[in-house]
């Protein structure tokens, strides 16, 4: 996202021009439908929570403070909780306990990943598995540290350590694929 | 890089601030951080184009039709708490104003009957300020009209004035001296009836007479007095008595 056009966007969001609403969906709906089909393994109600969170995302633009961080990153954090709320909204009227031992809970959906973040998925899928696991929970999951803890069954140091590492392994990978895309 | 920046970056704060998951005091310990140290900022926003990336690598195609939908719910929902709660908020405005000019009014009418109490209290105590001194007049005249050693003499009027009768007290050793003046014949408006004391062959004016509440009025008292005489006197009455108007006489 060039930043520019991120500006111009939170200038229409906050104009309150509806505007706003058509380019944020043009520039962010995959990734942030991704984000909430990670966290609600439902593609259905991830669509529900999709919609809501541009309601709310329209609702409370007026909160947004560019100064503290990236569009990308509030709008992400919005998608997340209103996912982890629909998920925990729906297991209450199912009465049943969420169930993080079950292999599916980091399964990607069936749903077609957008083409043109399958060469990032590529550099992703390079972290490895331990790292990915403990990043999964607290980013898609929206647990807390020490329920990542709880769940996965390790320490709440090496969870710690893990986040850590692991985005700092995301880091280089990320970097090693900007220097790969130049050359 | 600062030791403070490296102890910083070696906790998980950042981590968490990056995912909304700290508190606000967490939060402005992060911001502070953020805001003194280069290296915690360039970090952070490390932190969030990884994030950014990362996301991105799980995007899924949104259903187009999803969209309009958006765009048709936020145009159907205006924000439905700002009626309600401007409801609320004149309601309870409203509700405010008329507890404050109750509470208003209800001072204004005890301040009023404050004041009113007050008034009457000082009014009482003046009463029986007066009642006291009253008491203590009466007592006193009571302890002389029953003093062994006071002399009770009654003037009554001559063919002048018939119906005259004044009585006097008076005792030598208080040096007091009382008249009770029972009745005293009308005169014209522009004429008193006024008491004098012989002494020595000196007529000496006491007082002019006039049917008062009290029944006993102190007048001067005199030594060696030979007779007291009332005379007939030019209103407000004379500095030497006029002789041939005496209506009445007793002596001692």
């Amino acid at each position: 996202m060039k930043p520019f056009i991120e500006r111009h966007i939170v200038e229409l969001l906050q104009a309150q021009d509806e505007r706003a609403i058509g380019l944020l969906y043009d520039h962010y709906a995959d990734a942030l439908f991704g984000v909430a089909i990670k966290v609600t393994k439902d593609d259905a109600l991830a669509q529900d929570v999709l919609q809501d969170s541009f309601v709310k995302i329209w609702k409370n633009a007026h909160k947004y403070d560019a100064e503290k961080a990236r569009l990308f990153t509030w709008l992400f954090r919005v998608v997340q909780n209103t996912a982890i709320d629909a998920v925990r909204s729906r297991q209450r009227k199912m009465n049943k306990e969420i169930q993080t031992q079950d292999s599916n809970v980091y399964h990607i959906p069936t749903t077609t990943l957008a083409i043109e973040h399958l060469d990032i998925q590529t550099h992703a899928n390079g972290l490895e598995e331990k790292y990915k696991v403990v990043i999964d929970a607290l980013f898609f999951q929206g647990m807390t540290q020490q329920e990542a803890s709880d769940e996965l069954n390790i320490p709440l140091g090496t969870v710690k350590s893990r986040l850590k590492i692991g985005l700092r392994e995301l880091r280089k990978l990320f970097s090693l694929a900007f220097v790969l895309l130049l050359l | 890089m600062s030791e403070r920046a490296h102890i910083f970056l070696e906790g998980d704060l950042l981590e968490r601030y990056l995912m909304g998951t700290t508190s606000p005091i967490e939060s402005q310990e992060a911001e502070h951080y953020i805001e003194k140290y280069p290296e915690v900022k360039q970090t952070y926003v490390e932190l969030q184009e990884n994030l950014e990336e990362y996301a991105s690598s799980f995007s899924v195609t949104a259903p187009t039709y999803l969209k309009s939908e958006i765009l048709e719910a936020i145009r159907k929902k205006p924000n439905p708490t700002f009626p309600v709660l401007a409801v609320v908020a004149c309601g309870v405005a409203i509700l405010f104003g008329l507890v404050s000019f109750m509470i208003w009014n209800q001072n204004n009418e005890l301040l009023e009957d404050r004041q009113l109490t007050n008034a009457l209290i000082e009014q009482l105590n003046s009463d029986i300020v007066s009642n006291k001194e009253s008491l203590q007049s009466v007592e006193e005249q009571f302890m002389i009209l029953n003093n062994s050693a006071t002399k009770k003499y009654v003037l009554r009027g001559n063919l002048r004035a018939r119906r005259l009768e004044t009585v006097a007290y008076v005792n030598t050793l208080e040096k007091k001296s009382y008249v009770h003046v029972v009745s005293l014949p009308k005169l014209p408006d522009d004429q008193v009836y006024q008491m004098w004391a012989d002494v020595d062959g000196v007529m000496k004016p006491l007082d002019i007479l006039k049917i008062s509440k009290e029944n006993l009025v102190e007048i001067p008292y005199e030594e060696r007095m030979a007779s007291f005489n009332i005379t007939i006197e030019p209103k407000g009455g004379s500095k030497e008595a006029t002789k041939n108007s005496v209506v009445s006489s007793v002596d001692f």
